[in-house]
């Protein structure tokens, strides 16, 4: 699972770790029973205080996406397809509000907010790279 | 008991004009907390104080209920320092400094101290005068940390070291934290470095404690408020606002911050001067650090 973290941002360190690993979870790349790495690897390996790494994981938990077992390692829970699809569309609200934001200080058009949104949309499948159908029901 | 706490502590180099004036706060085991402020703010003085190298004028230190100056062995055996300044005995070689604390700290971890002397790359038998400014620095940290100490203390212990040794210095440090959970305080201006070592961040200005706050507290419910210029709002009328730590006047706006969310604090401005067009946003600590102390001069 690929983490990194910019100090430099205006977001808290542990809220880019939970972004990143949803995210993870959302689009498929981790799976459910997927073990996580542990609160001292992955604070050695980001060079992150270990606190910060827990706080991450015990929201993450909280919020049902991951799994704790005594003794073992924290693995991503097992969710419903329906639970596993509004997910997505969370993740998808999330990385929208920005350029919603941006378009209403442009005071561009719904409308065309929409068009361009399409546009970009079908770009980016005929993009080889991006854009494929794994994980899509 | 808090593991450090620093009581009301005064202090001046010069008669009345005080360094430190009245600082108190305290660190709880396991806390790791970055001491920031302006060059000259008294960070090294405090921490000075703090080793019991420099005596408060006024006000009490207390580490692990212990007077510094009273009870200095007890002290500094359970303590781990650098500081960026530190001189180790130019004469002798790496292993010579490291079999000396050996002899000095009962609780010395030989394999803490060897793992970190290879991860490093130090030469045993180099002179400590023949090794780089970062080398120094780092036999000075193996020192510092190998008797796996309950409180570290770093002054600025990153100051002129390269990215990747200041890196290096990072991860041992967050090693130290998982293997031994000590408590540390430390003053940097690097403020990635604080972004990731921190869960808390104590700022003085002015002889005082400006901020004491955990570090994502302090992203997520502190501000910066921009007021456009032709807004009309003036810096006292925005200064004096409920929450307001400080406002910087620029050419083109006043820069303000907030101790509330973006939301909250365009509301309140908006509603209590009457104007429009406040720009309130989240920002990291170095930009909430130029925010703070360049409006408060």
């Amino acid at each position: 699972m690929l983490i990194v973290v910019d100090p430099q941002s205006g977001v808290p360190v542990y809220r880019q770790l939970m972004d990143q690993i949803k995210f993870h979870v959302a689009s498929g790349l981790a799976k459910p029973g997927d073990e996580l790495p542990s609160t001292r690897t992955l604070s050695a390996e980001l060079g992150v205080n270990p606190m910060t790494i827990s706080k991450a994981y015990s929201f993450l938990e909280r919020e049902g996406v991951i799994e704790r077992r005594p003794g073992r390692p924290l693995i991503v829970s097992g969710v419903a397809p329906d639970e596993f699809r509004s997910r997505k569309i969370d993740q998808l609200r999330e990385g929208l509000r920005p350029a919603v934001t941006v378009a209403r200080q442009l005071g561009v058009q719904r409308s065309e907010a929409v068009r361009i949104f399409e546009e970009m949309f079908d770009d980016a499948a005929d993009d080889p790279d991006r854009g494929t159908e794994e994980g899509t029901e | 008991m808090n593991v450090l706490e620093f009581d009301d502590i005064h202090r001046a180099y010069e008669r009345g004009r005080d360094v430190l004036h009245g600082v108190s706060f305290g660190l709880a085991g396991g806390e790791v907390v970055g001491l920031l402020g302006k060059n000259g703010a008294g960070k090294t003085t405090l921490i000075r104080i703090a080793m019991g190298m420099l005596e408060a004028q006024r006000g009490s230190v207390r580490v692990f209920g212990l007077d510094p100056r009273g009870e200095p062995i007890e002290v500094k055996r359970r303590v781990g320092y650098v500081s960026e300044d530190q001189i180790l005995p130019p004469f002798l070689t790496v292993r010579e400094v490291v079999d000396l604390h050996r002899e000095l700290f009962p609780t010395w971890d030989d394999g803490m101290a060897g793992s970190l002397a290879t991860r490093f790359g130090l030469p045993p038998r180099a002179r400590i005068a023949k090794l780089s400014k970062g080398q120094a620095r780092q036999v000075a940290l193996l020192c510092a940390v190998s008797h796996r100490p309950e409180l570290l203390l770093l002054d600025e212990p990153a100051g002129g070291l390269d990215p990747a040794a200041r890196r290096e210095f990072l991860e041992a440090s967050i090693d130290l934290l998982n293997e031994a959970g000590s408590t540390i305080l430390f003053s940097s201006h690097y403020m990635t470095d604080v972004e990731r070592m921190a869960r808390r961040v104590v700022m003085i200005h002015q002889g005082n404690v400006l901020v004491d706050r955990g570090l994502d507290d302090l992203r997520e419910n502190h501000c910066v408020a921009l007021v456009p210029r032709e807004a009309g709002a003036s810096r006292e009328a925005l200064a004096g606002l409920e929450g307001c730590l400080g406002v910087r006047e620029r050419s083109d706006a006043l820069h303000a911050v907030f101790a509330l969310d973006p939301g909250s604090s365009c509301a309140l401005i908006e509603r209590e001067l009457g104007v429009s067009g406040v720009n309130c946003r989240n920002v990291g600590l170095e930009e909430m650090f130029i925010e703070l102390v360049g409006g408060q001069s």
